[in-house]
């Protein structure tokens, strides 16, 4: 392998070659793809009730509209697909199957009750007004401590409770341990429940062949061959005769790396009628029907000493697993997740946590951008804040005391995760800097009041885990996520590159950065190499985009792949020059000896004899074709790290945050493209200042949702955006290949809890207690004439 | 020319629930098909509102009167001492008006508040009226302007103000076959202070609640005339005539202005909603006013 300062492609800014479609309207996603003849449209009736019996489906009206081919109900499916149901195999989870439309009851808002055919969407739109369905309501739960009171109606009978998960991890003699603090701090957070908000709703088109036993199926998906090998086994087909692609993804964000219900229903139903099926959700069905995530009430106690170092961390997590678990992960994603990522930079080695999960009458919640994240910083970095006002140490202070020192690297931390390597500490000190910290304090009144509004600082240090492999994903109960991508790197014939990559790209650059990786390796111009991925049938099977996996694990896989091939080009070419294999560099598109200054071979010429198209023939056991496959199974975790420091200012007279300085400083290792890594940062950022500031699922207590629509559910524009101040520390990992660690999530992990303290600092004066995002400012005046009455009470 | 669902062929049918399509050419055509369908049809102008109501099947009537082919009723013009804005009239081009600027300056610094540029160009001035929303920005913006709404219909015209225009959240004085043809508003007094503040919880969309405010002061300071209506503080936008009451008079002090938003949240009966509660809402609307209010003190001043 090269040695890292002799990259050339690697760590610079390339423009994203995919700019040039997407910004001109040309990119084609599901619903731009060409439609077949004969193709059958479907729509979904959904349900109106949280909880019911459904008596009866009279679809007589419907059916008799012209253009209706059919309409079927859970029942009429049941034949054709298995209850669905993830692969979770973790100690204290208990199976909850889903049937992909509601046989006798609907369990949640938005549930699929029955399924139209029709000739058009329009029609198949017309005739979900006429389908009559008579339900019993029955009483709901959309709330987690609902869900676990006493005589709550239990949703899925055979549990016997709402408990759907639980699970409970604690270091050696840990109450022992915890009682050797000075003092315990305890506090409990909660987080809204937030959609992924991508901009393309969800979609998907099946295509069976002419005899109806092979498959095509377009969706919109992170994940592609995880869709695949689930619709193979509850459809009972074989993978073989399936094939997945993803067309340009208008934004995944974790919400896209699900399986769902309607990508088993529309290849079930090519087959049943061997025609070609397409549905796509509008936006009231995505954010009533797709994912949910966060939501979760996090209950935690520290024992700390005099000097602020933490003694031990208790946590007690509960999260919303909505009504179902979700395909491929199941609740136990987040809370793990959050449970096993809370440690974040910090050195505390007594740890307990209990963790549950409950079943609602809501949409089910899955993967989304910082899964456990965002909730356990907001915990951590909380009390690290609380700590420092308990015992008047600067919140700075009190994190530099806790945190991993970089002499201690590589660190393992109280669940057992190594960090490899990291910048904890310089960027904390660099965050600070950058937005004059200590300047800022020494200014600021003990009131925190400034020309009429209360200003303070908040500090997110935090660690993004990335590029989960195999044992990572076994820790937490994934009996089948894989862990592993892998690549196929082809030298054409006539010397150019095709890199096929077992990823899916949402919008993340792939087709730039996997290129500029694989010209970097073999010493070619990036215009040289294509990309090609996201369709199962032309890349080996891997695991896909999610959890900050592309550039560690597609990344990673690229560059051993094209090592690979260097080795055997080297190989050929040490046959045509007569030279040491071992010794020959490949550069500018070339293969040179540099004992031999004026002798070389274009890339060109050596793939002629690779696939027999001279007369120079193979070296001696040598196969024909210029190829190599890879499968790279990453470490169990790569932690990258960065730190978010925010300086807001609070109008008490109407409650309103306004982030007056924003820096972010972040280190994901190995940098392959400094512009991609901002926009990761940037956006991911934006997302964070969403859930801190206004995103929020609203479900009342029967279990409806309240704003299924984007005048009513919020999420940030670019004018609630300020100027995001970004500077990168580059740590490269030690454990992976390339050095590369993640970079997609750590903006929304860092933002929000930086900013709910931010919040804190600047009413910590009139003793608001922030524990609750979103911060609307209708909540924050809330809360801020509530702690002047009680002030006024006291005084 | 008109369909019927007999005569489209599935491809060229769309996300509403079916209807019939007229397009006349001027408000006469337009009056008599609203004679002749009256309850069954709903104008379209802009269409800012009404086509996502569609989309989403909130809305299903049965006929539309599409009034972008009405170039008569494409107008912004000095009437005497109002200006008139015709139905066809896009917010943009209220927005960008040198007229609206000078005569009717509360109109243009509220302008930017209504919805994004994108849908300012299509949405129009009088269809944001007739929507009728109490959250919406024009309609507080007419009603603190003493707006006249001029109503056409196959009948004749007739004119009411705005507190007989906006009946109650999205519900407007208009019978089955009658138009907003025209707004009308008288210009504002030279040296008068306007001013429009909004929250929300985000930085564009809807507003949890907005005061618009138009004070004019005589020549000893004091405020000869207070117009301050309200967005969010009950079912229509509303004038709030007790803190009208108050100021009027008086000269601007720090005292009248912290009395006077306590007044507009007492006077304020906002409705809650996922955005904010009804309590919230009535302080805010207090700390609008006195913001408005204290941002009028200046003006008060240069005179």
């Amino acid at each position: 392998m090269k040695a890292i300062e002799d990259f050339t492609l690697i760590g610079k800014t390339v423009l994203r070659r995919e700019d040039s479609y997407l910004m001109r309207g040309k990119a084609q996603f599901l619903d731009d793809l060409p439609e077949p003849k004969g193709l059958i449209h479907l729509a979904f009736v959904l349900s109106p009730y949280a909880c019911a019996d459904i008596l009866s489906v009279d679809a007589s009206a419907a059916k008799a509209l012209p253009g209706v081919i059919d309409v079927l109900t859970g029942k009429d499916l049941v034949g054709d697909i298995k209850t669905f149901a993830p692969v979770i195999e973790i100690e204290g989870y208990r199976d909850v199957r889903r049937p992909v439309v509601a046989v006798d009851r609907v369990n949640f808002v938005g549930e699929y009750v029955a399924v139209i055919l029709a000739e058009s969407p329009y029609v198949a739109q017309d005739a979900l007004d006429l389908v009559e369905v008579d339900y019993d309501p029955l009483p709901a739960v959309a709330g987690i401590e609902e869900a676990e009171a006493a005589g709550a109606p239990v949703i899925h009978s055979h549990l016997g409770d709402n408990h759907i998960f639980r699970a409970a991890f604690e270091t050696e003699d840990f109450d022992a341990r915890f009682a050797e603090g000075d003092l315990v701090l305890e506090e409990e957070f909660r987080n809204g429940k937030t959609a992924g908000g991508m901009i393309e709703p969800r979609g998907c088109m099946a295509w069976p062949d002419p005899v109806a036993t092979n498959f095509t199926l377009w969706t919109p998906t992170q994940i592609p061959h995880i869709v695949r090998t689930a619709i193979a086994d509850h459809l009972d087909i074989p993978e073989s005769v399936l094939r997945v692609v993803a067309p340009a993804v208008g934004g995944g964000f974790g919400t896209k790396a699900h399986v769902f219900p309607d990508e088993l229903i529309v290849v079930a139903l090519a087959r049943r009628y061997g025609r070609a099926v397409k549905w796509v959700q509008d936006r009231r069905e995505s954010l009533l029907t797709n994912m949910h995530a966060r939501g979760h009430i996090l209950h935690i106690k520290v024992s700390v000493k005099q000097d602020g170092t933490l003694c031990g961390v208790y946590l007690n997590l509960k999260t919303n697993c909505g009504a179902y678990p979700n395909h491929p992960y199941s609740p136990t994603l987040e809370a793990t997740g959050c449970a096993r990522m809370l440690p974040g930079p910090y050195r505390f080695q007594t740890y307990r946590y209990d963790v549950s999960s409950l079943i609602t009458n809501t949409c089910p919640t899955g993967a989304k951008r910082g899964t456990g994240q965002p909730s356990a910083f907001l915990a951590i970095e909380g009390m690290m804040d609380r700590i420092g006002r308990r015992l008047g140490i600067d919140p700075a202070e009190v994190r530099r005391r806790n945190t991993v020192r970089p002499e201690e690297f590589p660190y393992v931390n109280v669940v057992g995760v190594r960090y490899d390597t990291g910048s904890y500490l310089p960027s904390l000190e660099r965050g600070l800097e950058m937005i004059g910290y200590d300047a800022f304090r020494a200014a600021q009144p003990k009131d925190r009041l400034v020309n009429g509004k209360y200003r303070g600082i908040g500090i997110c240090n935090y660690t993004e885990v990335s590029g989960t492999g195999a044992p990572g994903w076994r820790v937490r109960g994934f009996a089948k996520m894989p862990g592993f991508d892998s690549s196929r790197v082809v030298v054409e014939p006539d010397g150019k590159i095709t890199v096929y990559v077992s990823q899916a790209d949402a919008g993340q650059g792939h087709y730039t950065t996997f290129a500029q990786i694989a010209a970097d390796r073999l010493g070619v111009a990036c215009e040289d190499v294509t990309v090609v991925e996201g369709d199962t049938s032309k890349t080996p099977y891997g695991t896909g985009t999610f959890a900050s996996r592309g550039s560690v694990v597609g990344g990673g896989t690229v560059i051993r792949c094209s090592e690979k091939v260097g080795v055997k080009i080297r190989r050929i070419a040490g046959y045509m020059l007569d030279a040491d294999p071992e010794r020959l560099v490949l550069k500018d598109g070339r293969v040179a000896d540099p004992e031999d200054a004026g002798r070389s071979l274009s890339l060109r010429e050596v793939a002629e004899t690779a696939y027999s198209m001279n007369n120079l023939g193979l070296p001696q056991g040598e196969e024909h074709g210029l190829e190599a496959t890879d499968y790279y199974d990453p470490p169990m975790v790569t932690m990258a790290n960065g730190t978010h420091v925010v300086q807001v200012a609070v109008d008490p007279e109407d409650g309103r945050v306004e982030i007056e300085r924003y820096a972010v400083v972040h280190d994901c290792g190995r940098v392959i493209n400094p512009r991609i890594v901002e926009g990761q940062v940037h956006g991911a950022t934006v997302q964070g200042i969403g859930e801190a500031l206004m995103e929020e699922i609203v479900y009342d207590a029967d279990g409806q949702h309240l704003n299924a629509n984007l005048l009513d559910y919020l999420m940030p524009t670019a004018m609630d955006v300020p100027e995001l101040e970004l500077d990168h520390i580059e740590t490269p990992s030690i454990d992976t290949v390339g050095g590369i660690k993640g970079a997609a999530e750590g903006g929304l992990t860092g933002a929000v809890p930086a900013i709910a303290n931010a919040v804190g600092d600047a009413l910590s004066g009139l003793g608001v207690n922030i524990t609750r995002v979103p911060l609307r400012p209708s909540s924050v005046f809330e809360q801020i004439r509530r702690a002047c009455t009680e002030k006024e009470g006291r005084a | 020319m008109t369909g019927s669902p007999q005569w489209l062929s599935m491809e060229t049918r769309v996300k509403p629930a079916v209807f019939d399509y007229h397009r006349p050419d001027n408000i006469e055509e337009a009056c008599a098909l609203l004679a002749e369908y009256g309850a069954d049809a709903r104008v379209l102008s802009g269409g800012q509102s009404l086509v996502p109501l569609m989309n989403m099947r909130i809305l299903s009537p049965a006929v539309l009167i599409d009034i972008n082919r009405c170039r008569d009723l494409a107008y912004l013009r000095e009437e005497g001492a109002a200006i008139a804005c015709g139905a066809l009239t896009r917010q943009s081009e209220a927005e960008t008006s040198d007229l609206v600027a000078s005569r009717l300056p509360l109109m243009s610094i509220a302008m930017p508040h209504v919805g994004v540029r994108a849908s300012r160009n299509f949405g129009t001035v009088c269809g944001s009226l007739a929507h009728a929303d109490p959250l919406a920005e024009l309609p507080s913006v007419a009603s603190a302007l003493d707006a006249r709404f001029v109503i056409a219909s196959s009948r004749g015209r007739r004119e009411v103000t705005a507190d007989e225009f906006f009946v109650s959240a999205l519900t407007n004085c208009l019978e089955p076959d009658e138009m907003l043809a025209e707004v009308k508003m008288p210009a504002i007094a030279e040296g008068a202070g306007c001013a429009f503040h909004e929250i929300a919880n985000r930085a564009h969309g809807f507003a949890v609640a907005g005061v618009a405010a138009c004070v004019e002061f005589g020549p000893d300071g004091r405020c000869s005339r207070a117009r301050l209506s309200a967005m969010g503080a009950g079912d229509t936008t509303a004038r709030l005539s007790p803190v009208e009451a108050l100021i009027e008079g008086q000269r601007l002090d720090d005292a009248l202005i912290r009395a006077a938003g306590a007044e507009a949240a007492v006077v304020a009966d906002p409705a809650g909603d996922v955005h904010a509660d009804a309590a919230y809402r009535a302080e805010a609307i207090g700390s609008l006013v006195r913001k408005v209010l204290r941002q009028m003190q200046g003006a008060a001043v240069e005179r």
